[in-house]
C-alpha cells in the first residue's frame, strides 16, 4: 500500500472509531465525525447534481444541441426557489403540481400493474395442488392472507369467528415481524463486521506491512 | 438482588463488548461455519448461467457506502460470474452518495482481473437524479437519460453501446441494492418492459422480496451477507462475505443466548412479582 492510500485508511479508521465511541457515551469526537459527514454529504450531493443534471441534461443540450424546449423544465425548476421568498412562495406550487401529477400518474400504473395485481394473483392458489407439501404451503398462504386482511378490517367488532380469525392474523403478523427482526440483526451485524474487518485488515495489518 | 435482577439491570455496554469480542475473535482464531446455498441464490445463479454468450446484463450499484459489507461482495461475485460468461456488462446507480465511485472502483478492478476492455466489454453509466425518470426513460432510450458515461465520454463513442438502445436490448437486470429502489425495478421495469430481474439486497429488506420470488416477478434473491456468501460459493470465489460468515454465526449464537437469557429473567421476575 502506498503512503497516500495508508493516509486515507487512517482517516477512515479515525472516523470509524469516532462514530463507534458513541456506544460508550456521547463525546466531542462523535459530534465532530457526525458534522463532517453531514457537511461532506451535502457538498458532494450538490456537486453531483450540478454536473449530472444541470450541466449534462440542461445546459449542454440547450447550448450545444439547440434543444430549446428544455428551457420549460429548467424554468419550472427555477420556480422552486420562490419558496425562499414569502411573498412569491405560491409560485413554486406550479412546479410542485407538475411533480405531483406526474408522480401520481406513473405510480398509479406501476403500483397497480406491477405490485397489487401480480401479488394478489400469486395468493390465489389451487388447494388441490400437486402433492401434500404444496397443498399445505398453499393453504398456509391462503389462511395467512385472509386472516391478516381480517385483522385490518375495523368496520365490525372482532368477536366470534371474526375475532378468532383476526387472532390467527396476529400470529402471522408476529411471525413476519420475527423474520424481519432476524434479518435486521443479521444486516446490522454485517455492517459491524465490515468496519471491524476494515480496521483489522486495512488499518492495523496495512500499517504494520508498511513498516515491515 | 438475585442474578436475574442483575441481568435485567445489566449496562448495555457490556453487551456491546460481548458482541465486539464475538466479531473480533474469529479474526484472531480462524473458525469456519458451513454455509448452505439456498434455493433463491441458486435460482439467481442458474438464471445468469443460462444466459447465452455475449448477453447484455444491466448490473446496478444502488447502494450507499454504509452497507458495503453486505452489498459489495454481491457485486463482486456477480461480476466474476458475468465476466466469466463473456456478458456485456452495463452498470449504473440511482444512489448519489458513493454509488458512482463504488461502481467505477469495483468494475475496473474486476475487469482488470478478467482482461475486459472498457467500452467494448463493459460500460459504467454512473448516476442520474430522479430514479423514476431514469427507470422509465431507459425504456425508451438509454442515450436520452445518459448522454455520456460516468467519465463524460459520449455513448456514441463506446462500441458496446451501439447495440444497446433500451430495455429491449438488455437480457437480464441484476439489481444490487440497500434501499426500496428494487420495488421500482420490479413494478416499473419488469412489469412494464418484461425484462427479467434478479436482486441482491441488504438483509434488512430481504424478507419483503420473497413474495416477489413466489409471484415470479423476480428471478432469484440474495439476502444480506449470507446471500453474498452463497453466491461466492456458487461462483467458486471465496471472498469477504464467506470470511464474514464465521463472525456472523458467532454473533448470532451470542444474540440467541442473550434473547433466551433475557426472556428467562423476564418470566422468572414476573413469577416472583405475582408470588408477592
Amino acid at each position: 500500500m502506498v503512503a497516500s492510500g495508508l493516509f486515507e485508511v487512517w482517516i477512515g479508521a479515525f472516523f470509524t472509531l469516532a462514530i463507534f465511541s458513541f456506544l460508550y457515551k456521547d463525546n466531542p469526537f462523535y459530534k465532530f465525525a457526525e458534522h463532517i459527514f453531514a457537511g461532506l454529504s451535502a457538498g458532494y450531493y450538490i456537486g453531483l447534481i450540478w454536473k449530472s443534471v444541470i450541466i449534462q441534461q440542461l445546459w449542454i443540450p440547450i447550448t450545444n444541441k439547440g434543444e430549446w424546449s428544455l428551457i420549460i423544465p429548467g424554468l419550472l425548476g427555477m420556480l422552486m426557489f420562490a419558496r425562499f421568498f414569502r411573498k412569491f412562495s405560491y409560485i413554486s406550487r406550479i412546479s410542485l403540481a407538475f411533480v405531483m401529477g406526474n408522480t401520481a400518474g406513473i405510480f398509479l400504473v406501476s403500483q397497480l400493474h406491477g405490485l397489487v395485481l401480480p401479488q394478489t394473483q400469486s395468493t390465489m392458489l389451487s388447494l388441490t395442488g400437486d402433492g401434500f407439501v404444496e397443498t399445505l404451503f398453499a393453504l398456509i398462504v391462503v389462511i395467512g392472507v385472509v386472516s391478516t386482511l381480517i385483522y385490518f378490517y375495523f368496520s365490525k367488532e372482532h368477536t366470534g369467528v371474526l375475532g378468532v380469525t383476526a387472532k390467527v392474523g396476529i400470529w402471522f403478523i408476529m411471525i413476519s415481524f420475527g423474520a424481519h427482526f432476524g434479518f435486521t440483526v443479521m444486516g446490522r451485524i454485517s455492517l459491524l463486521i465490515g468496519r471491524v474487518y476494515f480496521l483489522y485488515n486495512d488499518w492495523i495489518l496495512g500499517t504494520l506491512a508498511m513498516f515491515d | 438482588m438475585s442474578i436475574w435482577d442483575k441481568i435485567g439491570r445489566l449496562d448495555r455496554r457490556w453487551i456491546y463488548l460481548l458482541v465486539a469480542i464475538a466479531v473480533v475473535l474469529p479474526l484472531i482464531v480462524p473458525a469456519s461455519f458451513r454455509v448452505y446455498v439456498g434455493p433463491e441464490a441458486q435460482q439467481l445463479f442458474d438464471a445468469v448461467e443460462a444466459l447465452p454468450d455475449s448477453s447484455v446484463v444491466l448490473l446496478t450499484f444502488d447502494y450507499y457506502p454504509s452497507t458495503l459489507a453486505e452489498t459489495e461482495p454481491m457485486s463482486v461475485a456477480a461480476l466474476h460470474h458475468l465476466f466469466r460468461k463473456n456478458c456485456k456488462v452495463l452498470t449504473l446507480t440511482t444512489v448519489p452518495l458513493g454509488g458512482p465511485s463504488i461502481a467505477e472502483r469495483v468494475t475496473r478492478k474486476m475487469a482488470k482481473k478478467y482482461n475486459k476492455m472498457y467500452g467494448t466489454d463493459y460500460v459504467n453509466l454512473g448516476f442520474k437524479a430522479n430514479y423514476v425518470a431514469v427507470l422509465k426513460g431507459l425504456g425508451s432510450s438509454v442515450e436520452s437519460i445518459y448522454p455520456t458515461d460516468n467519465s463524460g465520454t459520449p455513448l456514441a463513442e463506446l462500441p458496446m453501446m451501439a447495440d444497446i438502445q433500451n430495455y429491449g436490448d438488455v437480457d437480464f437486470i441484476f439489481v444490487v441494492s440497500d434501499n426500496g429502489i428494487v420495488e421500482n425495478w420490479i413494478s416499473i421495469v419488469n412489469a412494464q418492459y418484461g425484462t427479467p430481474i434478479g436482486a441482491g439486497v441488504a438483509a434488512v429488506m430481504a424478507p419483503k422480496f420473497y413474495a416477489f420470488i413466489a409471484s415470479g416477478q423476480m428471478t432469484g434473491l440474495l439476502g444480506g451477507m449470507k446471500g453474498a456468501a452463497e453466491y461466492e460459493i456458487l461462483v467458486g470465489e471465496e471472498d469477504m462475505a464467506l470470511k464474514g460468515m464465521a463472525m456472523q454465526s458467532l454473533v448470532h449464537l451470542l444474540i440467541i443466548g442473550l434473547v433466551i437469557l433475557g426472556n428467562v429473567g423476564f418470566f422468572l421476575g414476573r413469577k416472583k412479582e405475582e408470588g408477592i
